[in-house]
């Protein structure tokens, strides 16, 4: 049919009348001509020619684009061809869903980490600033005076810079004791330049937050507002205490709005300024060039670059190190763009992430290879069966075509209800990942919206594997030979592809090696994680968090508290040992790093001073965490405020920066307090802190109560004689005792926290997911080893009947159907294990055991060829029970 | 029409066979078409006269026939159509595939008659 034709159909619709109308004229002439009466002449007419506006119809049709009807014809048949073999077709949809589901689980947690939309205004045009001091890795936060800095000097880039610096606090009404709140104190702009309005009352204006303590006022996240306010729409002027300081609620922000990552829902705002009141952070120290917590946003200008951006702020920080030397020695600015799902930690995590994503999407991609192969497979053996119904079809006058287009309508029908299926099974996965217990109670947690992102792959996905199911049949009988096929009385069509059949099998083969090879490396290295001397002993370890200033204690009052709340806890039977701690191994608390200045060690030229990770902490911690001390002596109840300051190092610590010496009585002085010189009394053996990466071996410790103006939020640490989680009524008592409205959060036990987030979760996750992969690959490949075999055998029944008529033994026998399975299962794991070298040697960074792990390269390949053999024996053994006489007369 | 729905389909081959056969002697209106058919089938295929104009049709789209408006016999207006040098040579093709086909299916049926038995 011509276009031309299409946009014309009316005008060739007219001619086609008046051309029916002559035919008519002309048979009532030759009817009058045979001496009918004119009425008699036209109804003869009529009835010989038809339904005149019937044929124009159908000629009207032809000249349509897609010929909805023979469409309808097409689906109808295949429903009914579905309905008499339902046992092909659940088959088919189920390996289809299977590929497509964990395409989709996958495809929309990449979508939730990289692609989340945060419902903010023009959200690709704001960036993350991060910075670094020669050699550190990239980390985003950033000092007071580096954000006014910064501020100050790049209007010509950015249209704005934004700050955003997370607290934990306690929010109380009236008397009634805290709830902890996650908050978020904000620069003035924050709102504004994001674009982002109020849901309710109003949201800051440009200059709040710029003079510390000014601004008293709070603004709600939507859900926080609906779950413990119940949506008040009073909410407005609502006055409350914020860790025993008085805010009002000014405002309720939009719905969706909760932070600049998809993993944080901040439940409530406060001008930046605010910290220094609510969280009891003195001024200087708050200003403090070195004290590095905020997150720095910016909305890039229009027609800037991020490159031109770097480019500013490379200046700004040329001037800062010139005007702080000690601070700002080798400082670097650097854009990031936001990833909405990076937890926490450096922004060089953000290439392991898109790593871990391309990695599983590749790795998805393959077992839906595998599904397809499956399928395709499946539809060669039933085009075999079906290939006399096909000739007799074309025979009879139906165009090739249109048989082609029946066998993609029915491959593409079945995609699609494999894809629904898919939809259903991608969902159920991903809702059970996002269900995941993290293992903290903050509002931390995974979203993985079903968005028109992940609708539109599924979409996808489902049609390029109902095209690929289905064009191997459909070429294979375009190019087939009838005439040959009605002759050979059977076995063209899928007769002719053995070779093409085996080459599939021998792709899957190849695919699920490199899908066990990937799962295998990352359950090993969770093996290792999991056995891997940490430093510390998490068994019998109970944890949990107060912040004594949520209920407006000060910072002396809080050492007060904990100096008097000690005692009783180590008091309680089955209690072996208490202490305090800022740090916890694997927890979302941690006292962080500062600048150290060390004495006798002078930084290599073009470096400014080391930054070490530290710990403030209380006596008996060590015993508590059962950490070992290699020289020197532990913390004891004289180091306070009293006594001379002192600090402990780790191994690493001595020996980087005091090699071959004796650390014992050097001294150093840390940024946060530079007047107190720490004399070393102790060396204690390393241990991992913050993620099983570990932040390096150097760490430093220092008493907490001689330290208490830095931070009340402490964790509450015991050694417990028996089970840590059966002490945890009796210790809450004790903390209840000692201050009623003291909210206690985040118990838990050493262990359960080593599977955190930052700890093992994670490789837990990974080696889940990719071993969930791994066997659907191994699944879905011997299925097709035993299919191809299978099939192989049936069509030889009568050259097997043949041999053994000719007196070939049954081990003959078995010996031939076995070369061709030792064929493919040798050249796809031959194949397979180059390939897993490839995507070992990419794993590198992500896994803890060697990518080219011997226990893996042995293991995997040799569980994957038993497997194999396997399905090869029962196709072979049939083979071998064929009786000659039987397969002869089938001929 | 309802059941001959099928039928048509099946005889969309022969039909367009018989067509083109018929222009080979020259150009003719759709009237003549149908009758020459009508006799030289000796009405062993009886089709629907109007069932003819969507094969003329899908002819000249494929371009194996040609059309014109021309003044008939009986001195009516009339459209005539004219096989195509791609035309002609199609007919024989199909002709040559033809004999081939009814040869391969009678031997499938004689197969089946004899797997009946």
């Amino acid at each position: 049919m011509s276009l031309r034709r299409f946009f014309r159909r009316r005008q060739w619709d007219e001619e086609r009348a008046r051309e029916l109308e002559a035919h008519l004229a002309h048979e009532i002439d030759d009817n009058r001509a045979r001496g009918m009466t004119p009425q008699e002449a036209q109804r003869q007419a009529y009835l010989k020619l038809g339904n005149p506006t019937a044929i124009r119809e159908e000629i009207w049709k032809m000249n349509s684009l897609v010929s909805v009807e023979d469409l309808g014809r097409d689906v109808r048949f295949t429903a009914r061809q579905i309905a008499r073999n339902p046992g092909f077709a659940v088959i088919a949809i189920v390996t289809l869903a299977l590929g497509i589901g964990v395409n989709i689980a996958i495809f929309s947690i990449v979508n939730g980490l990289f692609f989340s939309s945060f419902h903010i205004q023009d959200q690709s045009r704001v960036i993350e600033l991060g910075m670094r001091q020669a050699g550190t890795p990239w980390t985003p936060a950033f000092s007071d005076p580096e954000y006014q800095q910064i501020e100050a000097q790049t209007h010509s880039v950015f249209s704005s810079v934004m700050v955003g610096d997370l607290g934990l606090d306690g929010l109380s009404m009236g008397e009634s004791k805290p709830a902890r709140v996650f908050t978020q104190y904000v620069s003035g702009n924050y709102f504004e330049a994001l674009g982002v309005h109020p849901l309710l009352g109003r949201l800051f204006a440009p200059l709040e937050g710029a003079t510390p303590g000014d601004d008293p006022y709070m603004v709600l996240s939507y859900r926080y507002w609906k779950e413990h306010f119940a949506g008040d729409p009073n909410i407005v002027g609502r006055q409350v205490a914020l860790d025993g300081h008085p805010v009002t609620i000014v405002g309720v922000a939009p719905r969706n709005f909760e932070s600049l990552s998809s993993v944080l829902d901040v439940q409530g705002w406060l001008p930046l300024g605010m910290i220094v009141p609510i969280e009891n952070e003195p001024l200087e120290q708050f200003n403090a060039e070195g004290n590095r917590s905020m997150f720095l946003y910016a909305r890039l200008r229009p027609g800037i670059t991020q490159h031109q951006a770097d480019a500013a702020l490379a200046l700004v920080a040329k001037r800062m190190a010139a005007s702080h030397p000690r601070e700002e020695h080798g400082t670097e600015f650097h854009v990031f763009s936001l990833t909405a799902g990076r937890l926490s930690g450096g922004l060089d995590q953000n290439h392991a992430y898109e790593n871990v994503s391309a990695i599983f999407l590749a790795l998805a991609g393959l077992v839906l290879l595998l599904a397809c192969v499956n399928v395709a497979n499946l539809l060669l053996v039933r085009a075999t069966v079906r290939e006399r119904e096909m000739v007799i079809r074309s025979a009879l006058g139906a165009q090739r075509f249109r048989l082609i287009r029946q066998m993609l309508t029915e491959s593409i029908l079945l995609a699609l209800l494999g894809g629904v299926g898919g939809i259903a099974l991608g969902i159920a996965g991903t809702h059970a990942i996002t269900s995941i217990n993290l293992n903290t109670d903050l509002p931390i947690g995974f979203s993985f919206p079903f968005d028109w992102h992940v609708t539109a792959f599924a979409i996808a996905a489902a049609v390029l594997a109902g095209a690929f199911v289905g064009i191997v049949p459909a070429v294979r009988l375009a190019r087939a030979n009838l005439n040959l096929i009605l002759r050979e009385g059977g076995r063209g069509i899928a007769g002719h592809g053995h070779k093409f059949r085996d080459a599939l099998v021998t792709i899957q083969i190849s695919a699920a090696l490199t899908l066990l090879v990937v799962a295998g490396l990352f359950i090993r290295s969770l093996n290792k994680s999991e056995h891997a001397d940490l430093g510390f002993n998490p068994n019998h370890v109970l944890t949990m968090m107060v912040d004594p200033g949520e209920i407006g204690y000060g910072l002396t009052r809080s050492a007060t508290f904990y100096q008097a709340l000690l005692p009783r806890l180590r008091a309680l039977p089955g209690v072996a040992s208490a202490t305090v701690a800022q740090s916890v191994p694997m927890s979302d608390i941690d006292a962080g790093n500062d600048t150290v200045t060390i004495d006798g060690y002078t930084p290599p030229p073009g470096q400014s001073a080391p930054i070490v990770s530290n710990n403030f902490i209380g006596t008996d911690y060590f015993r508590t965490l059962g950490i070992p001390i290699l020289d020197g002596r532990a913390f004891t109840d004289a180091d306070n405020d009293k006594g001379a300051y002192v600090a402990i190092v780790s191994q690493g610590f001595a020996e980087k920066y005091w090699p071959h010496q004796d650390p014992i009585g050097r001294t150093f002085t840390m940024g946060a307090d530079p007047t107190h010189p720490m004399r070393v009394v102790g060396v204690a053996g390393n241990a991992v802190y913050g993620t099983l990466a570990g932040n390096g071996p150097a760490y430093f410790y220092a008493p907490y109560f001689q330290h208490v103006t830095l931070n009340s939020l402490l964790a509450i640490e015991l050694r417990t004689r028996g089970s840590a989680a059966a002490m945890i009524p009796s210790v809450e008592q004790t903390i209840h005792n000692a201050a009623p409205l003291l909210p206690v959060f985040g118990v838990t036990t050493l262990h359960q926290e080593l599977y955190s987030i930052n700890g093992l979760l994670l490789y837990e996750m990974v080696a889940a997911l990719a071993g969930a992969m791994g066997l659907l690959g191994l699944i879905l490949a011997i299925v097709g080893v035993y299919g191809v075999l299978s099939y192989a055998v049936s069509l030889k029944t009568g050259e097997i009947g043949v041999r053994m008529a000719l007196g070939a033994q049954r081990g003959d026998i078995l010996r031939m159907v076995y070369r061709q399975g030792l064929w493919i299962v040798g050249i796809g794991l031959a194949v397979g294990l180059a390939a897993s070298f490839g995507v070992g040697h990419l794993l590198r960074s992500l896994i803890t055991v060697s990518a080219t792990d011997p226990m893996t390269y042995v293991l995997v390949p040799a569980l994957l060829a038993t497997v194999a053999l396997l399905a090869c024996y029962v196709p072979a053994r049939r083979a071998t029970q064929t009786e000659p006489v039987e397969a002869l007369r089938t001929q | 029409m309802v059941h001959s729905k099928k039928e048509q389909e099946m005889l969309l081959g022969t039909l367009d066979m018989l067509i083109l056969r018929t222009l080979i002697t020259g150009p003719a209106h759709g009237h003549t078409i149908a009758h020459v058919i009508e006799h030289t089938s000796e009405d062993v295929l009886q089709i629907e006269q109007g069932s003819l104009y969507p094969a003329l049709h899908r002819l000249e789209d494929r371009g194996w026939v040609s059309s014109y408006w021309g003044a008939s016999e009986n001195n009516r207006r009339a459209r005539f159509y004219r096989l195509t040098p791609l035309g002609r040579r199609q007919l024989h093709a199909q002709t040559h595939r033809w004999q081939t086909m009814v040869e391969a299916i009678g031997r499938v049926l004689a197969n089946a008659g004899r797997a009946a038995s």
